[in-house]
């Protein structure tokens, strides 16, 4: 069994190292030392708003959900399994032809993801938490209960996740109760505050019961036991309901592409494939992930304004005309998803040119996916209530999303995750995203202080993306024309 | 105005030559088979004669239209079968051949459509997503593709593999008919003795160097059959 977890972390570091190339992959975990070293110099700052307890409460929430989103193997297994046109196979799919377990593949999915993310995440931040402790003077004992404390709610996380996403392999049914059930349970903590959030996190309620909070160490070890119980059962639940032999359900589908074409008649040119586009983002649950993909980067930038706000005692407004400037950069996210669907190879077996297939994307993601962006701008107005600069706030989130998904278009074409990862493409997104990027997160800051002059230079580096956009549109031809489909 | 024209085809990988300077004439109406041992730059031809892949230097005219200048003509004019079949994971069978045809601007896309699910026998598969297709069914929608909008001329990239045998003899048919009554195949193939019965023009390719070109009789010379041939022409036998 070792020899199979250590070919799958090899096989995983590389799939991770084709996406960004070894060296930034190494560096993330350098990264995550700098920033958990960063808030703890800062910490001071941070508890004066932040009780510690809340700041904890927070902590093993966000691990819990982190490892909610490793762990469910579930979908990702069964993606492999099923993805037969691909170019690339997994360890995972060898069961198929080789004298191998599905289960023991699954686990080892598990085991290696569990090592694999403890060393990319949890581990870096406590290294960072340690290197802070000749200025902060924090205690050992306190940073190594943090770590297991932490590590047992993400081993939770990813156990839950592992046990959903297998029950969907075997039954829709079970796996629509199993997430009522689980909504249910944090819904009642979180929205009516019936039970305390540590009845559902045991690493929590351990964490609780040690110091700097109380000293009461039989009591946190029955939670560490309950939590590992917990843990055991799901994995070993997960396990048991992996199929031995799995066969995807055929799916049918009757003539929509005919009703989608005739829908995009008004576009002579690109109708068919827009209508493609759209069916293919229906069949294969694109939309879903692509709005899902908003979520981790704007908790991170709510992270982020509550740390520079709290952490670094900065006091800037973040109003909903930053956070729409924000939104539509993340737009690069959803032009990457439309290059992700399928392969586009047979591509190449009919009259379409590379150029043609990426203005198809860009006007797929204008009619039909920028809609998530307003979406998510409408949202976060609502959830602060902060809806009085909406007015100003949906244009900044369009236009820099559309400039976005055009430059990205431009620079990487089809390849949009390949070629980002190129050092001179890299370069000139950085540059091409972040000089507007800064100056709308600056000029948004001034909106309260000087109303009139912010409006004006917001419409002025409105108008200048507008006119990039229409300038990169142009040169997409000359770019792309004469490449090639395919890998 | 020969169907198939190059000279002088060249293409590079970084350092590795694919292709290494290749002339050939292919007249309309042959039944053309490449053959060479794996890496010797068949598929490579292949694309770059379909306007899918640009030659480092050289030239070649499809139908009499430039490769390089004007590869959508070409593949509005060509039908292609790639190396890998890989129809559209989200279409059904039958949108992906509506998608062909209207790609291609045809009229009568339907009836088109109709015919060509009925030449293979896709009725029932008509409306499976093209992920839950065999790869067998797969091959086959990928030839109806390449047929439906009855092509001058068409490029086949081992068309036989993972067909059964039933539709092997219909796709030879098929082709036997399609050369008769005028059009034109080029097929890169490891297939010797099926294409030993269907091709009339052959040549040999090693190492990106066309070795040997002919009708079979010239190239199969002395040898019983093909393969003792092309086991000769690429060194494997003395």
């Amino acid at each position: 069994m070792t020899w199979l977890l250590r070919t799958m972390m090899r096989e995983e570091f590389r799939v991770h190292a084709s996406y960004s190339g070894k060296r930034m992959f190494l560096s993330f975990p350098l990264i995550i030392v700098v920033f958990a070293f960063a808030i703890a110099v800062t910490s001071g700052q941070l508890f004066a708003y932040t009780p510690l307890a809340d700041a904890i409460l927070l902590l093993h929430l966000s691990v819990f959900l982190y490892g909610m989103s490793v762990g469910a193997f579930g979908f990702l297994g069964r993606q492999y399994l099923e993805r037969r046109n691909g170019t690339r196979n997994y360890i995972v799919t060898m069961p198929g032809i080789l004298p191998m377990r599905l289960r023991a593949t699954f686990l080892g999915m598990y085991v290696r993801d569990a090592l694999f993310y403890i060393g990319l995440l949890l581990a870096p931040a406590t290294v960072g938490l340690l290197l802070s402790v000749p200025i902060t003077h924090f205690r050992i004992t306190s940073i190594a209960i943090l770590f297991a404390a932490a590590l047992l709610s993400f081993l939770l996380g990813m156990s839950l996740s592992f046990f959903v996403s297998t029950l969907y392999m075997r039954s829709r049914a079970a796996f629509g109760v199993s997430v009522a059930a689980v909504s249910g349970l944090f819904a009642a903590a979180g929205a009516l505050h019936v039970i305390p959030v540590s009845w559902i996190l045991p690493g929590l309620a351990a964490h609780d019961r040690l110091p700097p909070f109380a000293t009461d160490l039989p009591l946190a070890l029955s939670y560490v036991a309950l939590n590992l119980l917990i843990v055991a059962a799901l994995a070993g639940g997960a396990v048991v309901l992996v199929p031995e032999r799995f066969e995807p359900p055929a799916t049918v589908a009757r003539e929509e592409l005919p009703r989608m074409d005739a829908r995009f008649a008004r576009f002579p040119r690109y109708g068919t494939l827009l209508a493609k586009e759209l069916v293919d983002l229906k069949r294969s649950g694109t939309l879903v992930k692509m709005f899902f993909s908003f979520v981790a980067p704007l908790l991170f930038l709510s992270f982020t304004a509550w740390f520079v706000r709290y952490g670094l005692q900065v006091p800037v407004g973040f109003n909903t005309v930053f956070y729409a400037g924000m939104v539509g950069f993340f737009g690069v996210m959803l032009y990457n998803w439309l290059n992700n669907i399928d392969a586009v190879d047979y591509m190449a077996t009919v009259p379409v040119s590379v150029p043609h297939v990426i203005r198809t994307k860009l006007l797929t993601f204008l009619l039909i996916t920028s809609w998530i962006t307003v979406g998510f701008v409408v949202g976060i107005a609502w959830l602060n209530g902060d809806t009085r600069l909406l007015w100003l706030a949906v244009p900044v989130a369009l236009i820099t999303s559309v400039y976005m998904v055009t430059m990205t278009a431009y620079l990487t074409g089809l390849r949009t995750n390949s070629f980002l990862f190129d050092p001179g493409v890299l370069a000139r997104f950085t540059i091409l995203s972040m000089l507007p990027d800064l100056c709308l997160t600056i000029l948004s800051f001034t909106l309260d202080r000087q109303a009139v002059l912010a409006i004006m230079g917001i419409l002025i580096v409105l108008a200048v993306l507008a006119g990039t956009t229409y300038m990169l549109l142009e040169g997409i031809e000359a770019k792309w024309r004469g490449s090639e489909f395919g890998d | 105005m020969p169907a198939i024209e190059a000279h002088r085809l060249l293409k590079r990988y970084g350092t590795t030559e694919a292709l290494r300077g290749v002339d050939l004439t292919i007249e309309k109406g042959e039944f053309f088979g490449l053959f060479g041992p794996n890496g010797a730059g068949k598929t490579t031809m292949l694309r770059i004669l379909t306007g899918q892949l640009r030659p480092t230097a050289g030239e070649a005219r499809v139908l009499g239209v430039d490769v390089v200048r004007e590869p959508l003509t070409v593949k509005s004019l060509v039908g292609i079968v790639p190396e890998v079949e890989s129809p559209p994971s989200y279409l059904s069978a039958y949108e992906y051949l509506y998608f062909v045809g209207r790609v291609r601007r045809l009229g009568d896309v339907d009836a088109r459509v109709g015919r060509w699910l009925e030449f293979f026998d896709l009725r029932e598969e008509r409306d499976t997503l093209c992920k839950d297709l065999s790869k067998g069914t797969r091959q086959k929608l990928m030839l109806a593709a390449a047929f439906i909008h009855d092509p001058q001329l068409v490029f086949l990239d081992e068309p036989f593999i993972n067909l059964d045998p039933i539709y092997q003899r219909k796709l030879k048919d098929h082709l036997e008919e399609y050369v008769a009554s005028g059009g034109t195949v080029f097929m890169a193939s490891h297939l010797l003795d099926i294409a030993e019965k269907l091709c009339d023009h052959v040549a040999v390719i090693r190492d990106g160097a066309l070795i040997a070109t002919g009708t079979v009789e010239q190239i199969r010379g002395v040898e019983s059959d093909l393969e003792s041939a092309f086991l000769r022409l690429v060194g494997v036998r003395p």
